[in-house]
């Protein structure tokens, strides 16, 4: 077997690798300029979309980092009324160490609503949600291997339990390209504590760095070394990028065999520019005031997430391809009553804005949304010290998670959970199914979304799967 | 079987179909065209990639069609009719436009990663056109058996038949040809270098000249970095340069002597290895806990290759130390590797589970690390492209079943660096000191809220404890956290689990190795959090670990039971004779490693030096021998080269001295005809010239530190704690249930300033400025460094403080020297370039200069303000409300910070500027 290209460990492939660095970062200019430049067969250019008529063209993913119960959410368990602080048995090969000691079944404390014509279920603390009821396709099938934060998060972000593989933001630009060229094509807004598991959370894996997720950090830097230290001005900065191009030019005149350098060299303007704009796409305050109240921006609870989807849209309209927002914790073993109770007020009004506003603009049929978690939460617990304290610990096997706009079939309740929500038990699909169509609705194929390395095509689902065709309108 | 009759074909005559296809043949006909490709070709394709979705399953065939038989094919399925084979219409037959993908929709097989090569489609094109015939399946089998091509590998044997008797390209067993000492090219001149006369039979074939040897400036630099990772200062290029023009040989001879002499080389190989075994301080995932012992293992590293220990015994150390000598602390030490990859046992984990993960990712590991097979892939079934059955895999697995993890004592060894570990404790201890008192205080408040709570309820009790021990009623019993507050919750959550942490942290400063042990196998509950403590009697409690082949690869599914083993295809693997008794397994193993015969081992290891002196290996991915990795480019060169390493003692410093010794190595990379070499040699395989690259993150950063002066070039000891951008180091950071405690370097210049080597490597928080520089992840081996250009390197090293402090030292440095301002700028050029400005740039450096003392003078820059506290905020997770913490950096406190631009003048600072502008320069970044 012969691989299409070589993998992009040697050196004398880089030139691959910046004319995609250029890509996928900034500077429209220069870069037409190289990239009219033939590529060659060793070349990566986007490889396009598989299915044309595929609506989706951007993808929003909102991270529930920590796991959210879906029986408190979005999937309600009668069921679990008459069973409360009953003793749960449970003996299949998976008990883990936790589910030493006794434990107890333990009913939602939250009320429910039927939302929408379509009467989807949801805690009725999803207030505003409820108004876009009817956009969102529910998906009660989806399963995972992993009981433990950082290895479910790798695997719900990159398809493999332990990491080092590229994320889906990034498997996405490589199949798509960027629309444009002053931003990266995967930006990530995690919280301003990193989730379990770091940055290989949007790692660009073996994928060429440049597919790499950039995290704009909500407080600081947006980017690190975005600025150039305290005191340097433009004008100073300027002057040493001028004698640093004189410097260059004279070397590379001295080794024209050197193709690298002049891509190094055009780096260093298109970071100049860049440290420029950047701040001012990323400025939300300019935002007219209707907007921000839309969103909750400056009121708590939905502050910090309001600004983080308004922040999404702008970046979508700008075209960033992926952008992954980060919201938690949502691991309550305890109280989530007070937890979840909390939680769900502080993502509520922010989502609903964001279909809402890019439902206005006629942006949700071409922007894919995705509300996920790592896993779902179990219908029992161990009673930990007094009644008030019911939470409840980690599901592999059953969780909601929910889509919105480009090409999903909104208005439906896919798959189900048994009567307790332990356990997906119809339309059940291993999660790489459920990446797999996640993809198929952005117009890409799994299967031929490959990357050959370490001697075998690889490819976000591992080793392929089925879409999950229900879940597409 | 007396004959083969294709007589189903024969009731469909076409025109053009050949009727010699339809003649009744005996058994043993010499077989035409058409029948030889069927038999050899096509039908074992169609089993491997056509069967399972169009036959094999009658209750999953896709699209109604059945290729099974010539009758079910030639009536086609639901989307295609009989269009879907034309005996003797290949460019009509579905069959064949299907697999060249030229069907919009009906690509096939469907998966891009099961795509047919263009040789596999031109089969069938042949095939079809040849009349398709479509003998029996005793004709197929007489005819492999007597025509087929390809070689079968003798293994332990896979699942099925039809896998154990597969046949293999004899290209793709390369790596398993038994090994012996090639002759030299024909026409070798008797004074030529053995690895010229490779290259060069090479060159020859191909018609590309070698490039002309570099200049004495390029070789210095080349080599030195090569060998230790810095740059070479301005008076060795200056000596070097002098006697070079007198005795070119010599001189180059005596600087290879004098840089593998010099304690660098170890820093340097050693940190390719230990990028090869995925090194790091921490244990990852959800935890990410400190290992505050591996430590020694980086430094046990660098001592080997320092002492030029041979590989053999480096091999056997590293598998199986505690089993050659557990009373020798260095051997205990050295079996560090069988831990190195990241691991965690949490309240939520199945011990289990937890400890498969542990078995294939040591079996992968040696077998990527050592042999360059990626083992993995004959987890869950027989590989797929090279002679492993799953047997094997598990056999190999069955070395390590017994293998468990010890924090085991081991005496300092004479030459490890014990300095400033009394400092770093006392700063630990602070830390430590500080959280207990913060958790103290929060009990005694929920003492007197419990005592208060007695008292209201008029209770005979003052503590919880008092009210247990006295059995009182349940409703008696007050919460053991009454009257929280969020911030009490949050608190006394990170309390704890710092607790736990910094407990375990106090090893740091012990004499323990991260080691392992053989014995039964014990819950990982005893050491998810703490030491792994070895028990007294290793074959007390737990479970003696017996090892079967396990379905799809998960541990529930037990099913043939294996003996310890080694990869049987190699020859040889009868000899190794692992031990099933719990102990010896691993020395075994490790012995057949490291054995000259094992024809693996010494190419695999030939091959990784090679790549790392030349940028690309020989083969060209050092991870992967198997079918599908890249093959040698210059089989002959790497055989002589993995014969040659064995036979001399497998002495590293001797492999590097004959590489540097070549003219191959010592080529410039120019090549004074660009374009044929372009033309001839696209791929860059013919080490026609030398391929330039770029500094690797750790050289930058040292090479920076090394041009400034501010490089401690002091060899190892516990991680040093550089400067960190600060706001990634004090970056809030999930840990399970918390947050992890920050990042804060070490207080003194000198301690920070240490080689990148060394520096504390956590795999949840990597440093920013080596990351984008592509220091690779420590999730999975790194067989070669990537490097590609992206803008936040820029940001890096143009607006970073690390590159900023580097330049105003070096600013300062040559300010000291009170040297005139032409020399000035001289100096900075042959400190960062290793050469002399020419007037141009001379001219348009002093004028910088001018103009930037100018705007320095306008500016008054204020001393940078260090942290001494960070303060968290987050959501309490119990209650949903948002609580503080503040965390105290007690080693701020004491931080001595780099020279500042406050406390240098503005011509200094001006002069910063300038160093700063060289640093990022190409020419310092690139090495030719």
């Amino acid at each position: 077997m012969k691989p299409p290209f070589s993998s992009h460990n040697n050196s004398h492939l880089n030139r691959r690798d910046f004319l995609y660095g250029l890509n996928a970062s900034i500077g429209a200019v220069a870069l037409n300029a190289l990239l009219s430049e033939n590529l060659g067969a060793a070349g990566v250019k986007p490889i396009g979309a598989h299915f044309p008529k595929a609506k989706a063209k951007h993808c929003i993913f909102l991270m529930m980092e920590g796991g959210p119960s879906h029986i408190d959410t979005f999937d309600p368990k009668p069921r679990l009324q008459d069973l409360h602080l009953k003793e749960f048995q449970r003996n299949d090969e998976m008990v883990s160490a936790m589910a030493s000691g006794k434990r107890y079944y333990v009913k939602s404390p939250f009320e429910f609503q039927k939302a929408g014509k379509s009467g989807a279920d949801m805690n009725v603390l999803w207030e505003q949600l409820a108004d876009v009821a009817d956009d969102l396709c529910f998906y009660r099938g989806c399963q995972v291997d992993s009981v433990n934060h950082p290895t479910a998060m790798y695997q719900a972000n990159t398809g493999n339990r332990f990491g080092g593989d590229p994320a889906i933001g990034s498997w996405v630009n490589y199949g798509l390209g960027s629309e444009n060229q002053d931003l990266p094509g995967f930006i990530v807004l995690p919280e301003l504590a990193h989730p379990q598991g770091g940055p290989a959370n949007w790692a660009n894996g073996y994928l060429p760095a440049d597919f790499q997720g950039t995290p704009l950090r909500p407080e600081g830097s947006p980017i690190l070394d975005l600025k150039p230290p305290a005191g340097v001005t433009t004008s100073r900065q300027r002057k040493n990028l001028d004698l640093l191009n004189v410097l260059n030019t004279k070397h590379a005149e001295a080794h024209p065999e050197h193709e690298e350098l002049k891509a190094r060299m055009t780096s260093y303007e298109l970071a100049f520019r860049m440290q420029m704009q950047v701040p001012g796409i990323l400025d939300i305050d300019k935002e007219p005031q209707k907007i921000r109240d839309l969103y909750g921006v400056d009121k708590e609870p939905t502050n910090s997430f309001g600004r983080k989807c308004l922040l999404a849209r702008k970046l979508v309209e700008k075209g960033v391809r992926f952008v992954q927002l980060y919201a938690g914790t949502w691991d309550s073993h305890d109280y989530i009553e007070k937890a979840h109770g909390s939680l769900i007020p502080a993502v509520d009004r922010p989502i609903a804005a964001l279909i809402k506003d890019l439902k206005e603009r006629g942006l949700l049929d071409d922007t894919l949304i995705v509300w996920m978690g790592e896993f779902g939460r179990t219908p029992d617990n161990g009673v930990r010290g007094g009644d008030t304290r019911y939470g409840r610990d980690h599901n592999p096997k059953a969780m909601t998670v929910w889509m919105a706009g480009g090409g999903v079939k909104a208005g439906h309740t896919i798959g189900a959970t048994d009567e307790i929500g332990g356990e997906a038990v119809d339309g059940v699909h291993h999660i790489r199914d459920f990446h797999i169509t996640l993809l198929k609705l952005l117009g890409l194929d799994d299967n031929k979304l490959t990357f050959y390395h370490a001697g075998r095509f690889k490819q976000l689902s591992q080793f392929g799967g089925t879409p999950i065709d229900e879940l597409i309108a | 079987m007396k004959f083969s009759t294709p007589i189903i074909a024969a009731c469909f005559v076409f025109s053009g179909l050949s009727l010699s296809a339809a003649e009744k043949k005996s058994a043993s006909a010499k077989p035409d065209k058409g029948e030889l490709l069927f038999s050899l070709k096509v039908k074992p394709l169609m089993k491997d990639k056509c069967f399972a979705c169009h036959g094999e399953d009658p209750e999953k065939i896709k699209g109604e069609l059945n290729l099974l038989t010539l009758e079910d094919t030639l009536k086609g399925g639901e989307t295609f009719g009989e269009e879907v084979l034309i005996p003797g219409k290949a460019k009509e037959s579905m069959l064949y436009l299907t697999s060249i993908r030229e069907e919009p929709d009906f690509e096939m097989p469907p998966k891009e990663a099961d795509m047919l090569s263009e040789e596999q489609t031109g089969v069938i094109r042949d095939w079809i056109n040849a009349g398709a015939p479509w003998p029996d399946d005793s004709r197929v089998a007489w005819v492999q058996e007597n025509y087929a091509e390809g070689v079968i590998v003798k293994t332990s044997g896979g699942l099925s038949e039809d896998w154990t008797g597969r046949r293999y390209k004899k290209e793709d067993l390369w790596a398993y040809q038994p090994l012996k000492k090639p002759v030299l090219p024909a026409g070798t001149k008797k004074e030529q270098h053995p690895v010229d006369a490779f290259i060069d039979a090479g060159l020859k074939k191909i018609e590309l000249k070698p490039a002309p040897r570099a200049t004495p400036r390029e070789l210095i630099r080349r080599a030195t970095y090569d060998l230790t990772g810095l740059p070479p200062n301005p008076s060795e290029i200056e000596a070097f340069l002098t006697a070079y023009k007198k005795d070119p040989k010599k001189t180059w001879s005596s600087l290879i002597d004098r840089l593998l002499a010099s304690p660098h080389y170890g820093e340097q190989w050693g940190q390719h290895w230990l990028d090869v075994v995925r090194y790091a301080d921490s244990s990852g995932f959800a935890n990410d806990y400190e290992r505050p012992n591996t430590w020694r293992y980086r430094d046990y590293v660098i001592r080997s290759f320092n002492d030029d220990k041979p590989y053999d015994q480096f091999i056997r150390e590293q598998i199986a130390g505690d089993e050659i000598d557990g009373s020798n602390p260095e051997m205990l030490i050295a079996t560090g590797f069988l831990r190195m990859g990241p691991w965690e046992h949490t309240g939520m984990s199945v011990a289990k589970i937890t400890r498969q993960q542990f078995l294939d990712d040591i079996t992968d590991s040696v077998g990527q690390v050592f042999l360059a097979h990626a083992l993995q892939c004959a987890r869950c079934h027989d590989h797929k492209f090279d002679p492993i059955p799953t047997r094997d895999y598990y056999a190999m697995q069955a070395c390590f079943s017994t293998t468990q993890f010890g924090d085991r004592e081991a005496a300092w060894i004479p030459g490890e660096n014990l300095a400033g570990m009394d400092g770093d404790k006392r700063y630990h201890q602070l830390r430590s000191d500080t959280n207990e008192a913060m958790l103290k205080k929060i009990q005694l408040k929920l003492a007197k809220n419990q005592q208060r709570w007695f008292d209201e309820r008029n209770l005979p009790y003052k503590t919880r404890k008092e009210a247990l021990k006295a059995k009182a009623p349940k409703k008696d019993i007050p919460s053991n956290r009454l009257g929280f507050t969020p911030n009490d919750f949050g608190r006394e959550r990170i309390g704890r689990k710092h607790q736990n942490r910094f407990k375990w942290e106090f090893d740091r400063y012990q004499p323990i190795a991260f080691s392992v042990y053989s014995g039964k196998t014990i819950n990982p509950k005893g050491f998810q959090y703490g030491r792994a403590n070895m028990p007294g009697n290793p074959m007390g409690k737990g479970s003696l670990e017996k090892t079967s082949i396990l379905g799809g690869g998960s541990v529930f599914s037990p099913t043939i039971p294996v003996d310890p083993g080694v990869i049987s295809a190699t020859p040889g693997s009868e000899k190794a004779n692992i031990p099933k008794q719990y102990q010896g397994r691993r020395k075994a193993l490790a012995d057949w490693i490291a054995t000259p015969e094992n024809v693996l081992t010494s190419r695999v290891i030939a091959n990784r030096i090679w790549a790392n002196h030349f940028g690309q290996g020989i083969a060209g991915n050092p991870n992967n021998f198997g079918a599908t990795g890249k093959k040698p480019t210059h089989p002959e060169l790497l055989d002589w080269l993995a014969v040659n390493f064995s036979n001399n003692k497998w002495s590293f410093k001797k492999f590097h001295r004959l590489i540097m010794t070549s003219e191959t190595y010592q080529r410039s990379s120019s090549y004074p005809d660009p374009e044929s070499l372009k033309k001839l040699d696209p791929a860059h395989s013919s080490f026609a010239s030398f391929i330039p690259r770029r500094l690797s993150a750790e050289e930058l950063r040292d090479a920076m530190l090394a041009c400034s002066g501010e490089l401690n070039p002091v060899l190892g000891g516990i991680p040093a704690r550089p400067d960190m951008n600060l706001e990634a180091a004090l970056q809030p950071r999930m840990i399970m249930g918390t947050f992890a405690p920050a990042y804060v370097p070490h207080p003194k210049p000198e301690q920070r300033n240490r080689r990148s080597v060394y520096t504390h490597k956590t795999r949840g928080q990597r440093d920013p400025f080596l990351d984008t520089f592509n220091k690779p992840g420590s999730e999975t081996s790194c067989e070669m460094r990537a490097t590609s250009t992206v803008t936040p390197q820029v940001f890096a090293l143009f607006n970073g403080e690390e590159s900023y402090d580097r330049s105003l030292a070096l600013a300062d440095k040559v300010m000291k020297e009170k040297l005139t301002r032409e020399k000035s700028i001289a100096r900075i050029f042959q400190l960062c370039f290793g050469r002399n400005p020419n007037p141009e740039e001379q001219s348009s450096c002093q004028n910088h200069w001018d103009e930037l003392e100018k705007m320095q003078n306008a500016s008054k820059p204020e001393p940078r303000i260090f942290p001494t506290e960070v303060i968290r905020q987050a959501p309490e997770e119990n209650t949903g409300e948002n609580f503080t913490f503040t965390e105290i950096l007690h080693t701020y406190k004491d931080y001595i910070p780099d020279l500042q631009p406050h406390q240098v003048d503005a011509r200094t600072r001006g002069l910063a500027d300038l160093c700063l502008i060289l640093f990022n320069s190409n020419e310092f970044v690139y090495l030719y």
